[in-house]
């Protein structure tokens, strides 16, 4: 028995056994108990059938949640990809002097926690004339607006939270990758008569793509499933004409302040759906799957 | 270079604290130091644990979970007398103050596993009806009330009832008033003891608007307290007579038109936070930039909390009526503090908590402390209460509060749907949607409704 | 130093160097800005945050440290709060690490049967966010009767997708051989992985323990569920009570929100240099 479990046949599995029970008590087993419950009405303890599911498609405000988050994802895809891509390889150079330092000051929000720096964010956004963003537009003779209650600006809010946020991150996430490509490729380029972008087109940006794929993954991840960044900047799951309303802040307000939660998990699989969907259509499209099944 | 850099940062945080420090020593301005003070206090008693120190061992620990942090010290107050009078049965609260949404979450969600729940916990009026559907997980408290039910203001114990059966102890009436800022209405000229009506009230308010450019009063956002009133003068409500949803009935399209127009005039405006009772509302009465609040009668001890700086200057006064109203005022918000069926104590909590809550001391208390109006009317004219010179709300307003409280007495209303399991859903769509769409962002008000029943009538279904 | 000796660059390139100075500098003042700001609020009251929100105004007559006194000698429950979530943070992240990169080892140093089927589970489940399982979580974690323990905040994430993928990736490039020398040598797997595998690991631990060490000092919806006596709040659950209708706690909020960053800045900017080498080196797979 010893020796089995010391055996070279028997060790992967040793290893990999605390993800395989986590996935199945942790993941499985809960995924499968959210399928059943959005089945049923908790509350009256019974079986519904697909009612959960059928309202859910007449459901205006689902599917405003829905929208939202997904306006939210594209949006960071948008600005937190390129952008810090773009930083890092413009950070990634030798000469330029206090790189380490402009590092550790990029990286600083992301350790302010969200309840935090969604707090500053809120008031910076303030109704009153005299909080930052208004003094900000009233200096170009703008009067003052009411930030978080109408949908752009609010959507404009969140979109600078998050780059406030994760900008030094990801900027951090593709310096690693850059440094993983040699020198070398760069200084034969440069003799060939390559310009800077030529180099970033042909060298940097294909060289990069498993950071590129990777900090994808998670940005999606993060833009559906967000949610603590809006509570910041309404004070709570309630918005102005739910403009801050995410997917999982309705599964938040059905299942837990509404306690119906056979219509919450029916959110959450339909997140689950959503999330699965996107990804294994990027998935697809950066060829990772095919990486990994050789 | 780090050590420099940490040098520097702590050199710079303590030369800046220094500076600051210096600052505040050379005077600042004296009227906010009340405020801040009071904002002191108020923070020490708040986030978080309280508890009691009980002396004895034969001392039962019950926990209590609160939203206002006001109520921690009513209640420790209140237990303590208890204890005296009971040292055969002394208990200990250990009370937990949480935000309003995560307290109820909390507790919902506790209820629902049958754990981590407390023994005794304040539920607020609107999202009481949530804990009334499926298998209650609440004591009834009839029994507990009975000793009391000759002095108390039924109509508020059948707000937290349900087949017959009470399940939470009323805090309050909530008798829906208003709160006149007499400076400011003086230098524009008005008197506010001539309104009377609501038509009174929208010339009042269009002079003052003229005279001094500011706004008369608050729209609200997301709270109900100023609609409610008005629908139920109307004898209108959210839902027809067979408790069917109706938010697009008449009533609701004139009062909400009144308000509109009142909006169009300038004389009303939305305030930041949504509502008079916000803790983003305050500092804009308190600088006097809103001259008047429909609230119900609790708000004296926001009042006093803070808006420090309108101390002798604000009034208190019946509220506007129609011509033909079907009741002068309602009662508005409230809390029930239930007990937990489950808990290991709960006969000896109900026991207690309907001494802390409905006693004759506790009515004192209750007027003293909190400064609301006791659901016991029997002390509303015990003028050794309320014409008590002490009291801090007594010397905050500029009449006796229970002047006006009498002069209703009799003819406080309520909305009928405020119990109904419909009631926390139709509040959270108004609150977050109808009134927004209608008075921020200019929509149709019938427009409005038909929007918002459509969404409400698919959660019902 | 000898940056003298640097002059032979040419002036096109000393443009580049300039200009991305400047971009650098005020992107770094922009990201400072919000941090400023709620440095210069700490010193106001708390009131006067309510009413005029944040801004850049400094009037020396209104700010005092009346705040901070209330962070230091008021009677509330932070400090509780605060050492919660240190003591959970370090808690998580050191399980996590210790069992994410066993598991992460798995996976990258043997063939197995199902290795890559379990492995794409790895990459799903990467990209599932908890909340889809909260709620069904949630009620297991009540029937296992884990309710207001810190067990049912760190159990679930100890075998962590992500950071068993980083691990992967990490120890990809360690070339085979290393792990033949040890078995000649007579190790056994688990000795390889402990004794060989383990302290060449240093970089991408510290970059995983970064990473791992802001969620958990962040997280906040699954605590907001799990977590019941304020006693057990941890530093966001706690300040988040702050944010309250019924009081204005705007004082402590503030000082205690601008407290909670001090600590673990000043632990950041003397030890970047380490934090970056590990993210960058975390990364490195050849």
């Amino acid at each position: 028995m010893k020796k089995l479990f010391y055996s070279q046949k028997l060790a992967p599995y040793v290893f990999i056994f605390p993800f395989v029970i986590t996935v199945l008590v942790f993941w499985i087993a809960p995924i499968g108990n959210g399928v059943l419950l959005s089945f049923q009405d908790v509350l009256k303890d019974r079986w519904v059938g697909f009612d959960n599911y059928s309202r859910l498609l007449t459901d205006k405000i689902f599917f405003k949640a829905v929208w939202n988050s997904i306006k939210y994802m594209v949006g960071t895809l948008i600005l937190l990809i390129p952008f810090p891509m773009l930083f890092a390889t413009l950070l990634n150079n030798k000469m330029l002097k206090g790189a380490g330092f402009f590092k550790s000051i990029y990286f600083l929000p992301a350790l302010t926690s969200v309840v935090v720096g969604g707090t500053i964010f809120r008031l910076m956004f303030g109704e009153s004339s005299f909080s930052l963003f208004n003094q900000v537009i009233g200096f170009f003779g703008k009067s003052p607006i009411k930030w978080l209650k109408g949908a752009n600006t609010t959507y404009f809010a969140l979109l600078l939270l998050a780059c406030w946020r994760w900008t030094g991150v990801n900027i951090l996430y593709f310096l690693a990758g850059l440094q993983n490509i040699s020198t070398d490729l760069y200084e034969a380029a440069s003799i060939d008569g390559a310009s800077k972008w030529q180099q970033f087109r042909k060298i940097s940006l294909p060289l990069l793509k498993p950071t590129t794929v990777y900090v994808l993954t998670i940005s999606i991840y993060a833009g559906l499933s967000m949610f603590l960044e809006s509570t910041m900047l309404f004070k709570g799951n309630n918005s102005p004409n739910n403009i801050g309303l995410t997917i999982v802040g309705y599964l938040y307000r059905q299942g837990v302040e509404k306690r119906a939660m056979g219509y919450a998990c029916a959110v959450g699989i339909i997140l689950l759906i959503i999330v699965m969907m996107v990804n294994v259509l990027q998935l697809k499209l950066t060829g990772t799957f095919k990486k990994e099944e050789k | 270079m780090k050590k420099r850099i940490c040098a520097l940062l702590l050199t710079t945080a303590m030369a800046v604290s220094a500076l600051a420090g210096c600052g505040s020593g050379g005077g600042g301005s004296t009227a906010t130091t009340g405020a801040e003070n009071a904002a002191k206090e108020t923070t020490a008693a708040s986030a978080g644990k309280n508890e009691m120190s009980v002396e004895g061992d034969d001392v039962t620990t019950l926990n209590v979970w609160t939203f206002i942090e006001l109520h921690q010290q009513f209640y420790v107050d209140m237990a303590e007398k208890w204890n005296a009078e009971n040292p055969d049965k002394k208990v200990k609260l250990v009370l937990s103050n949480m935000a309003y949404d995560d307290m109820h979450n909390k507790l919902s969600l506790a209820l629902e596993s049958g754990e981590g729940a407390p023994d005794i916990v304040d539920i607020e009026l609107g999202k009481f009806p949530a804990f009334m559907t499926g298998n209650i997980g609440l004591m009834d408290l009839t029994n507990a009330m009975k000793p009391y039910e000759s002095t108390v203001v039924q109509s508020r114990v059948g707000i937290y009832s349900k087949d017959g059966k009470s399940y939470g102890f009323p805090t309050h009436v909530g008798t829906t008033v208003a709160f006149y800022n007499d400076e400011l209405l003086k230098e524009a000229d008005v008197d506010y003891t001539t309104i009377k009506t609501w038509d009174d009230f929208k010339e009042a308010g269009v002079k003052y608007h003229e005279a001094t450019g500011k706004t008369f009063a608050c729209i609200e956002t997301s709270a109900q307290w100023m609609i409610n009133l008005m629908l139920a003068q109307k004898g209108g409500d959210y839902l027809d007579a067979e408790g069917n949803l109706d938010i697009t009935n008449d009533k609701m399209v004139e009062v909400l038109t009144y308000i509109k127009e009142m909006q169009d005039t300038g004389a009303f405006a939305t305030v930041p936070g949504g509502q008079p009772d916000n803790e983003e509302a305050y500092p804009f009465y308190n600088s006097g930039d809103y001259a008047v609040q429909i609230m119900p009668f609790w708000q004296t001890s926001r009042y006093t909390n803070y808006m420090t700086d309108l101390e002798g200057k604000v009034a208190i006064a019946a509220v506007p009526s129609f011509e033909g109203s079907v009741v002068e005022t309602i009662g508005g918000g409230g809390t029930g503090t239930a007990v937990v069926a489950s808990g290991e104590h709960a006969e000896l909590a109900a026991e207690v908590m309907a001494f802390i809550k409905l006693s004759e001391e506790a009515s004192n208390e209750i007027w003293n402390v909190l400064g609301f109006d006791p659901v016991n009317t029997a002390v509303w004219t015990d003028t050794n209460l309320t014409q008590n010179p002490d009291n801090q709300y007594i010397k905050y307003f500029i009449n006796y509060p229970f002047d006006v409280l009498n002069e209703v007495k009799d003819h406080i209303g309520l909305l009928q749907s405020c119990t109904d399991e419909k009631a926390p859903s139709i509040n959270n769509e108004f609150c977050n949607v109808t009134l927004n769409s209608i008075y921020e962002d200019g929509m149709d008000i019938k427009e409005a409704l038909e929007q918002s029943q459509d969404t409400l009538s698919n959660e019902f279904r | 130093m000898g940056h003298k000796g640097m002059k032979s660059k040419n002036q096109k390139s000393k443009m580049e160097i300039w200009l991305s100075t400047i971009l650098f500098v005020i992107l770094a003042i922009l990201i400072l800005l919000p941090i400023w700001l709620l440095f210069i609020a700490s010193f106001k009251p708390g009131g006067d945050l309510l009413q005029y929100g944040l801004n850049l105004e400094l009037n020396i007559d209104r700010m005092s440290l009346d705040n901070f006194v209330l962070l230091f000698k008021g009677q509330h429950e932070y400090w509780t709060w605060f050492f919660n979530s240190i003591f959970l943070t370090a808690v998580t992240v050191i399980s996590t690490l210790a069992v994410s990169a066993f598991v992460g080892y798995g996976f990258a140093a043997y063939d197995f049967k199902g290795k890559n089927i379990l492995f794409i589970i790895v990459l799903l489940i990467l990209s599932i966010p908890l909340e889809v399982v909260m709620l069904p979580l949630y009620k297991q974690m009540s029937v296992m009767k884990l309710m207001d323990n810190y067990i049912a905040i760190v159990l679930p994430f100890m075998a962590h997708a992500s950071t068993i993928f980083f691990f992967r990736q990490y120890l990809l490039g360690i070339p085979k051989s290393l792990m033949e020398a040890g078995r000649i040598d007579g190790a056994t797997e688990y000795g390889i992985f402990l004794k060989l595998i383990v302290p060449i690991m240093k970089p991408a631990f510290s970059a995983m323990a970064i990473l791992n060490g802001m969620n958990a000092w962040n997280n906040y919806l699954w605590p907001l569920l799990v977590v019941r006596s304020s006693d057990k709040y941890t530093l966001t659950l706690g300040l988040n009570t702050l944010i309250n209708p019924y009081g204005d706690n705007y004082s402590l909020l503030i000082s205690g929100s601008l407290f909670s960053i001090i600590p673990i800045f000043l632990l950041f900017i003397c030890f970047q240099k380490y934090f970056i080498e590990g993210m960058t080196a975390g990364a490195v797979k050849g």
